[in-house]
Parts: structure tokens; sequence; C-alpha cells
């Protein structure tokens, strides 16, 4: 019991710390101080005490697809551990619940973004359903190499087996744990795919569907934004942690700073791709999701590569 | 008693013709819902106390056979039972809107053929093989072909309906030449024979045989190209009564083949490959032109045959676990399977029946003239809603279920490292299939019922009758049934799928149970959050200032509901990725890139497969090429043919001089 609550507060952590670290890193490598780490939290507790205006052309789904939106992020945040930590929910086969439940948000708001009736939602739309379409096969990849080395289908049983697999096994991990950062990446909007920094008809994909969302609506979206990253953060590093044998008391800075840092860096040092190129950027991390997935198979057959 | 009761019926129909149009759709619900009852306690009956015999015969053709249900048979019967009966439910508002239009016959005749089609499609799957199977399998043809030419005067109903006549019949010459090939082996052209020809003859040539006339009626990559076509020509009842259980009956043919595979493990393992690949490819392909349409009804066709790959999957899963002697991964698989076939025949009649009502206020279903019918038609935009969330397989509903069965199957062959290139090629595809299905459904829903109106019959729209609805919320319920309480529908589930390919069901249930139970609690759950996150929002709001202002349109200030994205926009990206497999087929001309001020275009774009055009092109090219042959006899000069003649008559008498005529 005590664990699984130690597991949750720091999820929360992890959740409410990685937009700090990110923010934090850019400021450093662009010589300027940065706003508070907290700051967006503060925005958040802003929003939440704010009004709404709602559009005539928007119907009931779309006061509801928020609270959809953040129920089942919520709800996937319960089913992930820290390292050999115990998660509140789990059950055989949740690796496959997760990743729809993380559907189903995207369900929710994908069509209230068409409920606006607006072009640039509609577009915003669009494009967030054709990525999380094309970069599902790589998840699944990626939850199956786990589930390869680990030989189990629920997170629980995956990240508590941690043992010492061999330098080649390292690598394959290593590897499988970029491959959730950049799933994160896509799935949060962020660079190279989309720059959430810019003026909000020009950021494509996710923030473009949450233009008409105010007030409380627009903070459960942002706050279902943490925990989905806090998701990915955590198994990104959890990858790491089953291969060198960490325990949560390494995995939950490497989720937070490894992560953030990461992603920091890249905001830095290179643009946003142009957005027809995105498909061929999703397909490439499939490719390499694939290629991991492949190599991990070689080695647990011992065939030397 | 049972069969009685489906005489009965299929002699009643002859009332249909005597009592008046109105009182029509009563006589049909009356002999269907009749047929329906006798169905489900029959198969209640079979699932409690094990199988049963009808009847035994002998015929000229075949020798003898019998009718006797079984867990498959019950299965099956049930799913049709309750389709069928949402079915005639709906069809009296639906064909309401035409009784003015048509004569007593044609009403009569639509009906007629709807009977027909429910007491064939039971036969078929209680028939043991061989001429009665034959029978009710062409029977259930014909009759569905009447369904589909119900709106006859239109020209694209009849070619739809040619079509369809066409392709089935030559899924049934295959089928026919199966049942002969394995009644010259066996001397019985029952399913329970083939077993036996399995073991003393070559089994691929005779499975591949069958699972082609059977792939036909399924709509298996490459034979899919009737169902886009058939399904917007058919009245929706049909539609929905067609894609959600006669298809099935395809993979009801498949499943008995499997069920004949006895402990060959490597025939069990060669098949359940053919049937993965073929679901497979059947699924990406199917989805992928799914998210294409921006036709409401082949959006959903193209959907059905993504679902028949779905469930191909999950036979070739569990196929390939039995061979490799894992029980736990081939009842995944089969239970999977047998849960996704029940899963589909309920979303997929109520998306049919949805697409009914937009059908028939809209009077059209290309998606592109509607947008905003929420507003107008709220009952069916929910109803709609809860089929979309089903189908895309998001918890906490039931399509859900049946994938991670799947999903679960798939993942214990990598962590068990059983076939691991094969689990994960299926893992690959069930999840491109599962993200590309959201895109599908997004757009159905999006376009159709969100939005503002993209033309001014949306605003003449009203809610259906109160019987369409309560004909949708029999498999609405059923959804919620499945969707949250899994751990009660699988046991059923899993007798059935012993009586497939064999396994423990007892032990796969237990390892079941506790799996689907925590499934259950993560369901009841979410829905729990959600709707503390509302109340909660709910009330903070009370005390807040909620404004309506317009939708932020970027400071631009006159924008119209034709800037909205389309379902064409929408799903732009895609059609990127997907152009080497279409043909468009273009209607109109588009607008000039030199015309500044254009005139008014019509222009109509359909994203056809390739598939489709091939096959269509080979025939044209082959009678071409025939043509071309005999137009080289026809020169135009009277001695040619005078030497034409001439040959004929010396032809004729060398074959007499050697005695052959």
């Amino acid at each position: 019991m005590l664990i699984k609550l130690l597991n949750t507060l720091l999820m929360l952590v992890v959740a409410l710390s990685i937009t700090g670290v990110i923010n934090r890193t850019r400021a450093v490598l662009a010589g300027r101080k940065g706003i508070r780490f907290f700051q967006h939290v503060y925005n958040a507790r802003l929003m939440l005490r704010k009004g709404a205006v709602y559009s005539p052309t928007t119907t009931a789904l779309f006061r509801i697809a928020p609270c959809v939106y953040l129920g089942a992020a919520i709800v996937a945040f319960l089913f992930i551990p820290i390292a050999d930590l115990e998660p509140v929910l789990s059950f055989h086969g949740d690796i496959v619940l997760v990743a729809y439940l993380l559907g189903l948000a995207r369900v929710a708001i994908v069509l209230a973004a068409l409920d606006t009736g607006s072009s640039f939602e509609g577009m915003g739309a669009a494009r967030e359903a054709l990525y999380g379409a094309l970069v599902e096969p790589a998840l699944m990849m990626g939850l199956a190499t786990l589930a390869l080395f680990c030989g189990y289908s629920s997170f629980a049983e995956i990240f508590s087996t941690a043992q010492e697999l061999g330098p080649n096994v390292t690598i394959v991990m290593l590897l499988l744990a970029y491959v959730f950062l950049i799933i994160m990446i896509i799935e949060s909007g962020r660079v190279p795919v989309d720059d959430p920094r810019t003026h909000l008809e020009l950021t494509m994909i996710h923030e473009v569907m949450c233009l008409d969302y105010s007030g409380i609506d627009l903070a459960m979206i942002n706050i279902a934004g943490w925990l989905k990253n806090a998701i990915w953060a955590v198994i990104a590093a959890n990858a790491v942690s089953v291969a060198l044998c960490f325990h949560w008391e390494f995995a939950t800075p490497l989720a937070i700073l490894g992560t953030g840092i990461t992603i920091g860096c890249i905001e830095s040092l290179r643009a946003r791709n142009k957005l027809s190129h995105n498909t061929t950027y999703i397909l490439t991390i499939v490719a390499m999701a694939a290629l991991v997935l492949l190599t991990g198979f070689l080695l647990y057959q011992n065939i030397d590569i | 008693m049972y069969l009685l009761t489906l005489l009965a019926a299929a002699l009643a129909i002859a009332l249909i013709f005597i009592v008046p149009k109105r009182a029509k759709v009563w006589v049909a619900t009356v002999l269907i819902a009749m047929a329906a009852i006798g169905a489900i306690a029959l198969s209640a009956k079979t699932l409690l106390c094990g199988d049963l015999e009808l009847a035994s015969f002998t015929t000229s053709l075949f020798g003898k056979e019998h009718i006797s249900v079984d867990g498959i048979s019950a299965l099956f019967l049930s799913i049709i039972a309750i389709a069928s009966v949402a079915t005639v439910l709906y069809s009296r508002g639906y064909v309401g809107g035409y009784l003015e239009r048509y004569s007593s016959t044609h009403i009569s005749l639509h009906y007629t053929a709807l009977v027909l089609l429910v007491v064939s499609m039971m036969l078929v799957v209680v028939t043991s093989g061989g001429f009665s199977f034959l029978f009710s399998w062409e029977l259930m043809t014909i009759a569905s072909f009447i369904l589909i030419l119900f709106e006859a005067e239109r020209q694209e109903v009849r070619r739809a309906a040619l079509n369809y006549l066409v392709m089935m019949h030559i899924g049934f010459m295959f089928l026919v030449a199966g049942f002969v090939m394995l009644y010259n082996v066996t001397d019985s052209a029952n399913f329970a024979a083939v077993e036996c020809y399995f073991k003393v003859a070559a089994p691929l040539p005779l499975f591949m045989m069958l699972f082609i006339g059977f792939g036909m009626k399924a709509g298996l990559f490459p034979m899919h190209i009737w169902l886009p076509e058939a399904h917007p020509a058919a009245p929706s009842h049909v539609s929905a009564i067609m894609s959600g259980v006669m298809i099935k009956t395809g993979v009801y043919g498949i499943l008995r083949l499997m069920q004949a595979i006895d402990n060959n493990i490597d025939l069990l393992y060669n098949i359940g490959l053919i049937v993965l690949l073929a679901g497979i490819i059947t699924g990406i392909w199917g989805v992928i032109f799914a998210a294409m349409q921006n036709d409401v009804k082949r959006l959903l066709a193209y959907s059905s045959i993504e679902n028949i790959g779905v469930i191909l999957i999950g036979l070739g899963v569990a196929a390939v676990g039995h061979a490799a002697g894992s029980n736990l991964i081939g009842m995944c698989g089969m239970c999977g399977a047998l849960l996704h076939i029940v899963n589909h025949s309920l979303f997929k009649t109520m998306l049919f029946f949805s697409a009914g009502n937009i059908y028939s206020k809209m009077h059209t279903t290309a998606m592109n003239q509607m947008g905003g019918l929420a507003k107008h038609m709220p009952v069916t935009a929910i109803l709609m809603l809860f089929a979309t969330v089903a189908i895309c397989a998001l918890p906490p509903l039931n399509g859900f279920v049946s994938e991670l069965l799947i999903y679960i199957g798939m993942f214990n062959g990598v962590s068990d490292g059983h076939e691991v290139l094969y689990a994960v090629g299926g893992i690959i595809a069930l999840s491109l299939i599962g993200g590309v299905v959201v895109l599908a459904f997004t757009k159905l829903y999006g376009i159709v019922f969100l939005g503002s109106p993209r033309s001014h019959h949306v605003a003449e729209c009203t809610e259906v009758d109160s019987q369409r609805i309560a004909a949708m919320a029999i498999p609405a319920a059923l959804i919620l049934f499945v969707g949250l309480l899994p751990q009660l529908a699988i046991r059923p589930i899993a007798l059935v799928a012993e009586a497939v390919t064999g396994g423990d069901s007892s032990l796969a249930v237990a390892q079941f149970t506790p799996m689907l139970t925590s499934l259950s609690c993560v369901g009841f759950i979410l829905i729990l959050v959600i709707a503390l996150l509302f109340v909660m929002k709910y009330r903070a709001q009370l005390k807040r200032k909620i404004e309506s202002g317009p939708t932020w349109g970027c400071g631009f200030t006159a924008p119209n509901t034709r800037m909205q994205y389309t379902g064409e926009s929408f799903s732009e990206g895609l059609e990127n990725v997907g152009r080497p497999l279409m043909k468009d087929m273009v209607d109109g001309r588009s607008v000039d890139k030199g015309e500044i001020f254009p005139s008014e275009h019509n222009y109509k774009v359909v994203h056809k497969d390739k598939v489709d055009s091939l096959l269509g092109q080979l025939w044209v090219k082959m009678m071409h090429n025939i043509n071309g042959f005999v137009m080289r006899l026809r020169t135009g000069r009277v001695n040619n043919y005078i030497t034409f003649a001439l040959a004929f008559l010396f032809v004729v008498l060398i074959l007499t001089m050697f005695g052959v005529l």
C-alpha cells in the first residue's frame, strides 16, 4: 500500500517537473534566466479559477471531452510503475490497455476540435489523428521488445524483473528508451514535430486543437498533457533501469532530468520539421522500433551479430 | 420443433403478400421473431446440454446429410437472431418512407426476401454441409440480392446488385468444386468428412478452394470489392444485417475448416499462417480505404472488411498458438476472434442503422454535405458516438475486449518465445489498424455530426421515430454488457472456442477471469473518474462567468461554413501515404488554375481500390483481345467468307470420315 502511494507521489513529481526542466534547460542554453520552475503549475492554477467562453457551434460533447481526456490520462497514469515500485492498478495485459486509454483521450480531443467547426482546429485534429495512427505500431513494437526480454505483459511485472542483461541488451534498451522518448515528443507535439511555443495559429498539431478552450477546460487539457508526458518519460527511464538494474531512487531523477534535458536540448538546437516531412519522420521512428525489436530478437535467440 | 418453426416461417411468407401495405412489416416481424426465439432457445440449450441433432436425411447428390447444432452453430444462431430482430424492428420506419412510392408487390418482395435471408442464414449454420448447405447458401445469396435491389430505379443500385450476384456466384463455384473434391475422396460432402479428407489426401488444395469460396462472402482481400459497392446501394437495415451477420457466414465456413484439422500440427501451423496473413492484409487494406472514403456507407463497408481482417488475425493466432502447443495463446486468439464476431455484429448493425437515420433525413450519404447533425438528431448522435467508441476498440466498450484478447495471445507468443516474428507481425498490423480506425471514425463522426452544417438540408433534419431508436438500443445494451462485464461474456465464448480447435476452455476461463474482472473494474473506474471530473467542473463553473462567443477564427471576420475541414481534407495526410493503392474516379471538372472568377463546377471524386480496377480491367482486356481476334476474320470480302464455309464443310467431312460426329 505504502509502495503504491510512494509510486503515485513520485509519478506526480515527475509529471509536474518535466515541463519545468525543459523550460530551464532552454533558458540556460539561450543564456536567459528563465521563468520560475513551477510557472506552468501557477498558470494552470490561474486557469482553474477562470470562467469560460463556449462557441454556439459546439455541442455538449465539447464540454465533456476535456473530462474524458483527463480521465483517460489519469487512469492510464495509475498503471505505470517507477522501476520496481508497484503501480496502483495492474493486471495481465495492461500494456495494451494503457495504449488504448491514450487512444480514447485522443478520440475525445479530436472530436472536440471538430465540434468547433473551425478549419484550424480541423487541421490540427486531422494531423493528430494521422500521427497518432502512424506512431501506434512503434509504441506496440517497443512494448513487445520489453515483453520479449522480461517475459510478461503488464507494466508492473515487466519492470519489476530488473536483471543484468549484458552489454548487448543494454544497447537495445537504450535504443528503446530513445524510441519512447521520440514517441513522447510526437504525442505531445514538441520540436521537431511541432513547436508549441509559436503563436497559436502557427502551432499546427496539438495546441491548435485547444484553440477554443479556456478556463477549467484548458487547465484540464494541460494537466492531462503533463500526465501523458510523465507516462512516456517514466517508461523510457524504466527501459534503461531494467538493463542497468536501477531502482526507483535512480529511475525517478533519470525520468525527470533525462527526458527534460534531452527535450530541452532538442528544442534549443534544432528547428521544427517542415510539416510534410513529419510523416517520414514518424515512419522512421516506426522503422527504428522494428529494428530494435529485430535486433533484440536476434540477441534473444543467441544469434551473434 | 425449431425446424418446424423455420419451415412455418418460410411458408407463411405468403401472408406478406395478402395483408395491406402497412401491415406487411408486422407479419415479417412476427415471423422473424418466431425464428429468432427458436434460435436463441436452441443455442442456449446447446451451450448448456451439449450438441443436438435435429434431423437427418439423404440427398441424391451428396448422400447422407443432417441438421445439427453444436457450439459454433449456437454462437452464430444467437448473433443472427439478435441482429435480425433489430433489423426488422428498424425496417418499419425506414421502409415507411417508401410506402407511397412503391407498389404493394415491391414492398412484399422486400419483406419476403428479408424473412428468407434470416431463415437461410440460420439454415447455413445448422446444416452439416453438402447439398443442404449449398442450397441454403445460394438461397442466402439470392435473398440478399433481392434486398439490395430495393431502390431498383437507381442505376448504381442495379449495377451494385448485379456485381454482387456475379461475385457471389464465382465464390459459389469454388464452394461447389470444393465439395465435389471432398465427395470424390470421402464419399460424403459433410464438414465432418473434411477431417478424413485432410488425412488421406493433400489438404491444401481443398482448403484453398473452400477458403476462397468462403472468403468471397466474408470479403477477404482481394475478393472484398463487392462490399463497398453493395452497401451504399442497399437500404440501411439490409446493409446492417448483411455486414453485421451475413458476411460472418464466410467466417463460419472457415471455422468449420479449422475444426476439421485434428492433431495435425503441421497443417494447423500452415493454415494458421495463411489465415493470419490473409487477416493482416485484409485488415490493413480495409482500414486504409475506410479512412479515405467520403461516403458514410462506403466507409462503413470498408470498415467491415477491416473487422473481418481482425477476426482472421485472431483465428490465425489461435491456429499458430495451438500448433506451437500453447493452450493460452490458442484460446486467447480463438476467444478474441469469436468475441469480435459477436462485437462486430453489434456495433456494425448500430452504425448502419445510424447511417440509415441520416440517409432517410438527408437523402444522401455524401459526408461533405453534412455537418452539425448532432443538434438536429441528438439521440442518433449519442447512439452513433457510442458505436464509434466501440468500433475504435476503445475501453470501456466491447470492441476493446476482443482486441485485448487477441493482443494478449500475441504478446504471450512474444514473451514465451513462440513464433515471435509472426506474433510481432500481428501486433504491428493490429496496432496500425487500431490507429487508423480512430482516424476513420473520428472523421466519420466529426464531419457528419459536429461542426456547422455544410448544406441547407441539415436544417430540415429531425430525429427519427422511436421504433428505430429502440431497434438501435438492442445492440447498444449488449455492447455495454460485453464491455463492462466481459468476465461473464467470455464463458460461452470459451466453450465455443474449445469446440473449434480443441484446447482446454475451463483452464482458459480460469486464466481470463482475473484479467477480465480487472478490466471491468478499470472500466467502471474510468467512467467514475470522468463523471467525477465533469461534476467538479460543472459545480465550479456554476459560480463563474460562462459566456458564449463565436468560434475563434484567428482574426478572420467573415468565415463561412464551407471553410470547415471536410472529410477529404481530414484524410489528406493518409491519402498521401496510401496514394499508390488507389485509383480516383473523377466525375465532373475541377476549377482550372486560370479561372480567376470560377464558374459553377460539379466535381465528385471517389477513391476506389486499385484491385477493383485491376480485376475489372483484366476482364475488359480479355474480351477485347478475343473480340480483336474474331474481328480479324470479318474481312468484308465475299471470297473469304466462301473459303470459311468451304473450310467448315471440309472439317465436317473429315470428322465424319473418322467417325467423330
